[in-house]
């Protein structure tokens, strides 16, 4: 029996979001301190490879697309020094990523147009993210403050994860 | 209205990847000191909740309205989903699967205009067969393919019959007028023929007395009385759903043909006011008692939809009884059978010595075995010829006991249409 996703039609190239991440994820390449360069050409690499999975036909390919780009982001924000700077691109480099994931091909056009209050939530908490990098100074009370947002986090992911009915507003 | 645990709120695996990837840079931003990757990893964390949030919190209701057109062996499946005010027609997903007996199109055509997705598939059917088309599933999935709920809507499985189309042609045959089932009370008789039921075009062989001479002074042309008893006939179609040597796959191939077909003579029997029959036998008999009508139709066609092939062969003499339990003999019976070997062969002798009188109707296996062996070109041929052989001596061995039509061409019920139109034929035989 095979199953027939509807939604797999024609895909037209996206190529403003794709433009917005290889530009963001090629600068964070060049802030990350990877030598000789080579962070820019991962950047691009995963970039291009994301871009041509998401043209394959097959659908079970497809879906693997954001993976090299998750992983080469993650890397090079790992090594990336610190910087005010470096800090908005690696912010925008993820909003970049998800205005990306909105405009799938395989979707009907329009995706980051609709998916505008999904990435508004993030991008306003890396906006006040990096203004209180900016303007509250250093020290180790930040340290500790990042932990314990780290703990909660973990927390929140997991239960996001173990239950996803606190989403719906019905009886379960 | 509870929503189901399908119809919760599913992560994607996108959003286990982001949530992943994002725990990771809020890892290393603790380790290393360092906050740019928790910079990347905010997006990450925050996309799926804010997914989850900005969509429907509440299963969406969708309207979902399903076609099948088409004749022969084309099946247009054809369908209209409607989004509600709370979900954007773009965002939904419609998932279906075609049905294992069907053949065609994988990609639907798809057209979305304003707040509805409409989507057209070409099917074809092989063979004859009842196919059920399930309800799709329709989700609603954000954008960016992290989160995915289902939607409700009024789920209605379509079926899909298609039967040579000879079966609407068999036009009058005279059938076998059994005596009247307990409980049944037949109105008074007037003369020999029973109750008048209308006045049709003379025949032939029509007797004077039969002619209706008022009636065609009026109309100018030759019109004769017709009577009930004339008019209607009882009709048992028995289904052999025993395991054969064929194999499973086989059997249920060539049970789904003889379904379909069961439904095809049923609707043309019906629809002359016969009274029709149902048996499906497996290990037990499945019977529908006779009756007449659109509910009668109804009940024939679920009941195929419904049968399926035994694990476990059982005696032929079981049928026979059963049958003689539940229907009233000297029924004019036809028995669906591959007669692919002996025990289905004893099928039709038991009923008729039961009193019923039967014509056998057997889809033909060669077609499926020919398609199936992986010998050489040569030797291919040699075993095409020596199961012909061998079919054609089961054919004859089934013809000392009832009239069997060996039936090869499935979509083309020509050979048993034409036998049923000539009731001396049958009697010869």
């Amino acid at each position: 029996m095979s199953a027939t996703t509807v939604g797999a039609a024609a895909r037209p190239d996206r190529l403003p979001s794709l433009v917005a991440l290889l530009v963001a994820a090629v600068l964070l390449g060049y802030l990350s301190g990877v030598p000789d360069g080579w962070g820019i050409v991962l950047a691009a690499a995963a970039v291009l490879a994301a871009a041509l999975l998401r043209q394959s036909s097959a659908d079970a390919v497809a879906a693997y697309a954001p993976v090299p780009v998750v992983v080469v982001l993650v890397v090079e924000a790992v090594g990336a020094p610190v910087g005010i700077g470096t800090e908005i691109v690696a912010g925008l480099a993820g909003l970049a990523f998800l205005v990306w994931l909105a405009d799938d091909p395989s979707r009907p056009v329009g995706g980051a147009a609709r998916s505008l209050g999904t990435v508004a939530v993030p991008a306003l908490a890396v906006g006040i993210a990096w203004s209180s990098a900016l303007f509250v100074p250093a020290g180790a009370l930040p340290l500790g403050v990042a932990g314990g947002l780290l703990a909660l986090t973990l927390g929140a992911v997991a239960l996001l994860l173990g239950r996803p009915t606190v989403f719906d507003r019905e009886e379960a | 209205m509870s929503a189901g645990p399908e119809r919760r709120l599913r992560w994607r695996p996108l959003s286990v990847l982001l949530l992943v990837g994002g725990a990771l840079c809020l890892v290393a931003a603790v380790l290393t000191r360092d906050p740019v990757p928790l910079f990347l990893g905010l997006p990450l964390l925050l996309a799926p909740a804010a997914a989850a949030v900005a969509g429907p919190r509440s299963a969406p209701v969708v309207a979902v309205d399903l076609r099948v057109d088409g004749t022969g062996g084309d099946v247009d499946f054809r369908g209209t989903v409607a989004s509600g005010v709370e979900v954007d027609a773009r965002d939904l997903v419609v998932e279906f699967a075609r049905p294992p007996s069907l053949a065609g199109d994988t990609a639907p055509g798809i057209v979305r205009t304003g707040r509805e997705v409409r989507f057209r598939a070409a099917w074809t059917a092989p063979e004859p067969t009842i196919a059920t088309i399930e309800p799709p599933a329709v989700l609603w999935r954000d954008p960016m393919g992290l989160v995915e709920r289902e939607a409700t809507f009024s789920r209605e499985p379509l079926v899909v019959t298609r039967y040579p189309p000879e079966v609407l042609r068999i036009g009058p045959v005279q059938l076998e007028r059994t005596t009247p089932l307990p409980g049944e009370t037949r109105s008074r008789r007037v003369g020999e023929s029973g109750e008048f039921h209308g006045i049709r075009l003379a025949r032939p062989d029509d007797p004077p007395r039969l002619i209706n001479w008022r009636a065609t002074a009026r109309a100018g042309r030759a019109l004769a009385n017709e009577f009930d008893l004339d008019k209607t006939g009882d009709l048992l179609i028995v289904l052999d759903a025993r395991p054969t040597p064929l194999g499973r796959d086989g059997d249920e191939h060539l049970l789904s043909i003889m379904r379909a077909t069961a439904v095809g003579l049923s609707d043309s029997f019906l629809a002359v006011k016969a009274r029709v029959g149902l048996g499906v036998f497996g290990e037990f008999l499945d019977v529908v008692p006779l009756s007449t009508g659109r509910a009668q139709r109804v009940r024939i066609a679920s009941a195929l939809t419904r049968a399926r092939l035994s694990p476990v062969p059982a005696p032929a003499e079981r049928c026979a009884v059963s049958v003689r339990r539940q229907f009233p003999p000297g029924l004019t019976t036809i028995v669906m059978s591959s007669l692919a070997d002996d025990p289905a062969a004893d099928l039709a002798p038991f009923l008729r010595r039961r009193g019923y009188p039967v014509v056998v109707l057997s889809p033909s296996p060669l077609p499926l075995v020919a398609g199936s062996s992986r010998l050489s070109a040569p030797d291919e041929a040699l075993a095409a010829r020596i199961a012909k052989l061998v079919r054609r001596h089961r054919i004859a061995r089934a013809w000392q006991e009832a009239p069997t039509i060996d039936w090869e061409n499935y979509w083309s019920l020509g050979p048993f249409v034409e036998f049923v139109r000539r009731p001396r034929v049958r009697r010869a035989g």
